[in-house]
């Protein structure tokens, strides 16, 4: 959900220190009725899912409480799957909060929740001042504790590190059993890939990278699931990915190409920090591999379109693209972001449109609907 | 000029490095260094060493030394130090700390000041002083980080620094083996310092508890560590004075070796 309402003279990061006094609180109120309509019309025009996500004290997606907005769309749909990727774990203490939120959430959309979590972006652990020496264990913790909520009888006692609760004793209790489905977004952490795997959960990759960060994060996962002694199954792989459909390439390009690099050089700066301690010795150099690619970096839309940082074309054009690199990636869940930057409402509408009506049916031909997914998501 | 050896030293959370050598001077120097793991600091170290036993201890996290996921604030890390002095069968100190390694030397001289003989602090960081914040050093870039550290923009680690921010926007292209130790450094000292920010809120009240005759160090151009800070330890600790050391920022045991240990060396035979 990206506040489209930057002043052009300010440069600064859209994170941490972005001064709030930009915020204009009735533009505010304005763009959150609409994007709340933007995943209200992805059910009606045929999606399987919408995502919402976390992010705190920036510009970039406006929705610290994505359980917020999920609550609506568990009210307001009657289909769709609600895929709130995620909630930042280690932010909530203590975690039975998450527990209880996303119960309440699965219950009000008669289980249709999917319950992702993280770990928090870096920025957040500057925003909430919490260390980010102790975020991995303290996501582990948090995690081991939710799902002992859902699936254990309460009341029970926990004592871990960094939780110490006498009764967890969640009221109320997730419809979907033995819990909701469970997905972790990452970019490239080998931690969150190994546990991803372990659990058997779904691993879903974050966008603004070139296409072959995704080809080498996925092929990970599949070798972290190996480890674990089975093989990836297609639904436990995620491709987050912007897409923009017009009539015509050129349209497309000339409707889009602004809002996208608003969103690319006034929105992004500032999400790339890294805390100490956030991520493992092993894992920063991992990640690091594909830094240089970030989409912060590029300078040319040449670059956008030879990188595949977003599907952006005909509908020919997209889908041909889109299912290349289903099959390159392997992946069974495609998620895309509809709307970005400063697109407005009218396009971001006709993208809808346009997708659902023209190339869903395709990627559906080429792929099957059994166990893909297609998600409008809202970073 | 004594030459300092390098050993290990079992402890309870792990194997640790240390530097040590030298002989003499009433009971030995423990010298603490800085979340820039300046274990580096040699010209310094080794000024001591001429006069007196010298052992500097690399804390976890830091250069080789193991042990970090068993210390979690600066309590665990004080207990570590004291198991440091235990093991090498020191009974009374000397402490000596730049910037953390000030810190961890003042909660070692308020836990157990029977232990402690002398107290040197310098651009100690560990206390709240309202109003006197201590700058950010977590997440900024190096050329300004350097800026705030090195009063000399040409000392070797500042412009090294400086060369490593220029490769902050592709930072794959710098090589891994320069990054690493930065990356443990600094996820050491986020573990004892993230929140609350490079201090203890109970350490000031604590203060009176130091029986050592402390010297109280601050860099005139130190953009780190306000004066005030400086000011603030001088006013808590029983027996302190406090020094203001010319031509040197944050790091002053490496851009001022020679004039530091020669401060220490009188205030230890004081």
């Amino acid at each position: 959900m990206p506040y489209p309402g930057l002043p052009p003279d300010y440069d600064g990061p859209a994170w941490i220190t972005c001064p709030n006094e930009l915020y204009d609180p009735v533009l505010g109120g304005q763009i959150y009725n609409r994007y709340i309509d933007e995943l209200l019309y992805a059910e009606e025009v045929g999606f399987d899912g919408v995502c919402v996500n976390e992010h705190h004290q920036n510009a970039y997606g406006i929705m610290p409480s994505p359980n917020l907005i999920a609550s609506i769309l568990a009210r307001q749909t009657k289909r769709v799957r609600i895929a709130v990727v995620g909630n930042a774990l280690p932010l909530y203490d203590p975690p039975t909060r998450v527990a209880e939120e996303f119960a309440m959430i699965d219950c009000i959309s008669g289980g249709r929740l999917i319950a992702g979590m993280v770990v928090g972006g870096g920025p957040e652990y500057y925003s909430f001042s919490m260390n980010p020496a102790h975020a991995r264990e303290r996501f582990a913790e948090a995690h081991e504790l939710i799902i002992k909520a859902w699936t254990e009888p309460g009341p029970f006692e926990y004592i871990g590190k960094h939780y110490k609760l006498r009764y967890v004793n969640s009221w109320p209790r997730p419809v979907q059993q033995p819990h909701p489905e469970v997905w972790i977004p990452g970019v490239g952490s080998l931690e969150t890939l190994e546990f991803v795997a372990k659990h058997r959960y779904a691993y879903m990759g974050i966008p603004y990278f070139h296409i072959s960060v995704f080809e080498r994060m996925f092929s990970l996962m599949r070798e972290a699931c190996r480890a674990e002694g089975y093989e990836a199954d297609p639904s436990q792989l995620g491709w987050l990915v912007p897409i923009f459909v017009a009539d015509t390439d050129a349209e497309a390009r000339r409707r889009y190409e602004d809002h996208f690099w608003y969103f690319v050089r006034r929105l992004l700066p500032g999400i790339n920090i890294s805390p100490p301690g956030y991520t493992s010795v092993r894992s920063v150099e991992n990640v690091l591999k594909g830094a240089g690619t970030f989409a912060l970096n590029l300078k040319t839309w040449q670059e956008v379109v030879d990188g595949q940082y977003a599907m952006v074309g005909s509908p020919d054009t997209v889908a041909e693209q889109l299912g290349a690199n289903i099959e390159r990636l392997g992946v069974g869940n495609l998620l895309g972001l509809f709307q970005l930057g400063t697109l407005p409402a009218e396009d971001t509408h006709r993208n809808l449109t346009l997708f659902a009506t023209e190339v869903m049916p395709r990627l559906r031909q080429r792929f099957g609907t059994a166990e893909d997914g297609t998600g409008e998501a809202h970073p | 000029m004594t030459v300092l050896e390098d050993a290990t030293l079992p402890t309870a959370v792990g194997v640790v490095e240390i530097r040590r050598g030298g002989t003499g001077g009433p009971v030995p120097v423990v010298y603490l260094h800085s979340a820039q793991g300046e274990g580096a600091a040699m010209a310094f170290l080794e000024g001591l060493a001429d006069t007196c036993r010298v052992v500097a201890p690399v804390f976890p996290g830091f250069g080789a030394s193991e042990g970090l996921e068993a210390i979690d604030d600066i309590e665990d890390a004080s207990f570590h130090v004291l198991d440091v002095l235990d093991r090498l069968d020191i009974a009374r100190v000397d402490l000596v700390g730049l910037s953390l390694g000030g810190w961890l030397a003042a909660e070692l001289a308020t836990r157990w000041p029977e232990r402690v003989r002398r107290v040197v602090l310098v651009n100690a960081v560990g206390l709240y002083v309202d109003g006197e914040p201590i700058k950010e050093i977590f997440g900024r870039p190096l050329d300004q980080l350097a800026a705030d550290l090195y009063a000399d923009p040409d000392h070797p680690v500042a412009q090294m620094m400086r060369a490593l921010a220029l490769a902050e926007g592709s930072p794959e292209q710098i090589p891994f083996d320069l990054i690493r130790p930065v990356i443990q450094a600094q996820a050491a000292t986020a573990k004892l310092g993230w929140n609350p920010y490079l201090h203890n809120p109970k350490l000031r009240g604590r203060l009176g508890r130091i029986s050592a005759p402390s010297l109280v160090v601050h860099g005139r151009h130190d953009g780190i560590v306000p004066r005030a800070h400086a000011e603030a330890y001088v006013a808590g600790i029983p027996d302190a004075r406090l020094v203001d050391l010319d031509g040197a920022a944050h790091m002053a045991t490496l851009e001022r070796p020679t004039a530091v240990a020669d401060l220490v060396l009188s205030h230890l035979r004081g």
